[in-house]
């Protein structure tokens, strides 16, 4: 992984040196909220409901087990013993106190790490396949391009007060997408030209919130070396022409669509054309040298398959269902990538406990080269294991808790922190997780439904994702009652697609029944077992699935509440 | 009938984040039943005079509306309720039982 | 009136004239884009040291005379509107402007670095806020990862 230099040090131990005199200037009273508000939100610093929450960067989900000791410490330090992983890589603390935020950020800083620009009107954490560097399906890692983008970008001064929040996210997978990066502002694949070079498509445009959209294709092929002076000018013509009259209305692809992708290319171009530089390009010394930090790790000679497993599998049910679960084929013959399910029911999905924290980083140390990876979906990746020790790895980790075998299935659920934590929620979506998890905590259920995706948001900014959720929830308030809108046929990768309301809102003790007359209407209309869910729902549409939440008389209108 | 609504002020304390009501004297506490009860028009003046003075003790005052009946002072929203009673769900992931 | 230009605390010596009000002979006004739009010429004639203020949703195409101008003030209405870091850069690095470029406004002292790395030299801050103290932002970061108008080389033609 990337190690900082003295230029990196410096900048962000002077950043946390900046923040402690605007945090003692703010508790002194020097400057007002309204003046400190985007000053603590470049920091990564938010208000929710109970106390402040800080949002600490994982650049691109990436982890060495001496970061995830040290996040373990601020979490039993600083804060009440836990860390949430986010939907974007990254982990929050949700009960710092703003006296404790700037010797927090020393402490991050040792490691080298930061919370900066995780929030506010600026471009925010640059994530990536969290299988990154591993996958089989990979035509090259985007782990090195994240990074010169995290550097071009912190601290970009000429972007820092963009209309509104600014999202890019990198893939090297043109098979499948697991970043989702026509979900993001600017999304990238790395691709091949039929001249044989390497380069980037360019999307743009794409986002979750009141407004789904589907990015699109600005450039088709963008050489490498031409990626920061591109993406500058796309940042550019944002910066000077995106609303800033409706908060609503202010992200990019309000701009995308209004102006059409032939006149919001026009416009990128035309300012391509006349601030691109010669220092600006890319020089191949500078991606090498980048790139030489993503160097594969002392990887042993191994036979590809190990058949002392397939002996293991017949003796132990728990560790069959998680190695069929949880454990993804790894590039390299005798490796396995391995997912550590955090999920658990009783669990707030992403939740983690410093004591576990601990141990994930002993783990890391004995099985991972020392490293593991925040993924969007609020769960870890053990990146390089030797397929030989899954079993030994599986008994650790459940005596952790965290060996649960539901890596993408029905209790592998995304939940936004909601109105118990959050100032923005209007509902609480961590409950119904809770519920949906306790209600179908049975392998076999979990692996008869198999591949199914439920994402559920607190409000209409999205922060769960519900929009590309298999089953998506969206809380709702009517007359300050928590309502919830269920909607079906999201899906974030390739394939994407925005999920559609079913029917009317339903309520607290109705949706859970819902989602699960949902699932029994799948399992009774699906095709065969070999069917997964997102499939059935494409193939036969919603009526069936209304059906069963509503009864034949009482869908009402799809589009609902 | 209607039951009558009160309005109060609440914020949240500077230095940690912590909920804030403002008492009938002035000063904030961290518990909603010490809240001061007010009608509309005076929790809306008294809110916009701490954002202006009181920044330091405070941040972002706002009014609410809410049912009191001499004992008990209960929000009319969910979101209030949460606000006074803390998170629905569990804290901290318990520590596994089993040893490493 | 006291401003801040090239990283020091100095008497303002240019003068905001505000449309309907004439300027007087010796002045370095600093007048409104839309009277300088109406009055190019007349204006550079009789005030050699002559300023234009422009609104935050202008762009350097929009300004009449660029070359010919000592100083553009660019409005920032709201310390959150970034456009005007935008049309500085451009200004600087795109059409070779020389002149004070001002920031004016809601301009409070945790922006001034990055409008100074975006190419403006002078800022008068909003009122009230000390400036004696404002001139340690200036020094807060030794070191940038990324090209702007200060410097055209991002860091990794510097490393």
């Amino acid at each position: 992984m990337y190690q900082y230099d003295e230029y990196d040090r410096r900048i962000i131990l002077e950043r946390a040196q900046q923040f402690r005199g605007q945090v003692s200037r703010r508790l002194a009273g020097e400057i007002t909220e309204d003046e400190f508000k985007p000053l603590r939100l470049q920091n990564g610093l938010y208000r929710q409901l109970h106390a402040y929450m800080l949002r600490v960067a994982i650049p691109y989900g990436l982890l060495s087990s001496r970061q995830v000791r040290k996040l373990a410490y601020i979490a039993r330090t600083y804060d009440k013993g836990y860390g949430h992983l986010t939907t974007r890589q990254n982990i929050q603390y949700n009960w710092p106190r703003l006296v404790d935020v700037p010797s927090i950020l020393d402490e991050l800083a040792s490691v080298e790490m930061h919370a900066v620009q995780t929030s506010g009107n600026c471009v925010r954490n640059i994530t990536a396949d969290h299988f990154a560097g591993i996958a089989r399906d990979e035509l090259e890692d985007p782990r090195p391009y994240c990074e010169i983008l995290r550097q071009w970008s912190t601290f970009h001064p000429e972007f820092a007060f963009l209309p509104r929040k600014f999202k890019i996210a990198v893939t090297g997978a043109p098979g499948e997408d697991r970043a989702a990066v026509r979900f993001h502002d600017i999304g990238l694949r790395i691709v091949e030209n039929a001249a044989g070079e390497r380069g980037f498509e360019v999307l743009v445009g794409g986002g979750l919130g009141r407004t789904p959209l589907i990015g699109e294709v600005i450039r088709e092929f963008l050489p490498k070396r031409l990626l920061l002076s591109y993406i500058e000018s796309i940042l550019r013509v944002y910066n000077l022409h995106g609303r800033r009259d409706n908060k609503f209305k202010a992200r990019i692809k309000i701009l995308v669509t209004a102006l059409g992708i032939e006149e919001f290319r026009r416009r990128v171009e035309e300012d391509w054309e006349a601030s691109r530089t010669p220092e600006l390009e890319l020089p191949d010394h500078e991606i090498a040298r980048v790139a030489a930090f993503f160097a594969p790790p002392p990887y042993e000679d191994l036979p590809p398959d190990d058949r002392a497993l397939g002996l293991t599998l017949g003796r132990d049910r728990e560790l069959g269902h998680w190695l069929r679960n949880n454990i993804v084929a790894h590039k390299v013959p005798g490796y396995s990538a391995v997912v550590i399910s955090v999920k658990k029911p009783a669990i707030p999905p992403g939740d983690v406990s410093d004591t576990q924290l601990d141990a994930i980083a002993d783990i890391a140390d004995r099985y991972s080269f020392g490293q593991v990876v925040v993924t969007h979906t609020q769960n870890l990746v053990l990146p390089d294991v030797k397929t030989s020790e899954l079993p030994r790895l599986h008994a650790e980790l459940c005596a952790l808790d965290l060996g649960d075998a539901n890596a993408g299935k029905l209790t592998d659920i995304i939940t936004c922190p909601g109105l118990d934590y959050c100032d923005l929620a209007n509902a609480r979506s961590i409950p119904i997780g809770l519920e949906i998890a306790e209600r179908f905590d049975r392998i076999d259920y979990l692996n008869d439904v198999g591949d199914v995706s439920i994402k559920i948001s607190g409000c209409i900014n999205a922060c769960g994702h519900h929009h590309v959720g298999n089953i998506g929830i969206l809380g709702i308030d009517k007359r300050g009652v928590e309502f919830y809108q269920l909607m079906l046929g999201g899906s974030p990768g390739n394939d994407a697609s925005i999920g559609k309301i079913l029917g009317r809102a339903l309520a607290q003790d109705e949706i859970v029944d819902a989602v699960e007359k949902v699932l029994g209407r799948y399992l009774a209309i699906r095709e065969s077992p070999d069917e997964r869910f997102i499939d059935a729902v494409r193939r036969v549409g919603f009526a069936p699935f209304q059906e069963a939440v509503y009864g034949s008389a009482g869908s009402s209108d799809a589009g609902g509440d | 009938m209607a039951i009558p609504t009160h309005w109060i002020v609440t914020a949240n304390f500077t230095e940690d984040g912590a909920v804030a009501w403002r008492r009938a004297d002035g000063s904030w506490s961290r518990r909603l039943a010490d809240a001061g009860l007010l009608e509309e028009a005076a929790a809306k003046a008294t809110a916009a005079e701490a954002a202006q003075t009181e920044q330091r003790e405070i941040s972002d005052p706002y009014v609410i509306e809410v049912h009191a009946d001499g004992t008990t002072i209960d929000p009319l929203t969910a979101r209030e309720r949460i606000r006074a009673d803390g998170p629905t769900i569990r804290l901290r992931r318990p520590d596994p039982g089993a040893s490493r | 009136m006291q401003i801040i230009r090239d990283r020091a605390i100095v008497d303002d010596d240019y003068v905001h004239v505000p449309d309907g009000v004439e300027p007087t002979p010796g002045q370095r006004p600093i007048v409104t884009l839309a009277r300088l739009g109406k009055e190019t010429e007349a204006l550079l004639a009789r005030f050699p040291v002559l300023g234009v203020r422009v609104p935050s949703d202008k762009l350097p195409s929009e300004i009449p005379a660029l070359d010919r101008l000592a100083l553009i003030a660019i409005e920032l209405p709201r310390f959150t509107d970034g456009r005007g870091y935008s049309v500085a850069r451009m200004l600087r690095d795109r059409h070779g402007f020389r002149g004070e470029l001002r920031a004016v406004g809601n301009v409070l002292r945790d922006q001034l670095r990055y409008l100074e790395r975006c190419g403006f030299n002078a800022f008068e801050l909003t009122p009230g806020k000390p400036l004696e103290s404002a001139l340690e932002a200036f020094g807060e970061f030794s070191v940038t990862y990324q090209a702007a108008a200060d410097d055209q080389r991002p860091l990794y033609r510097r490393r």
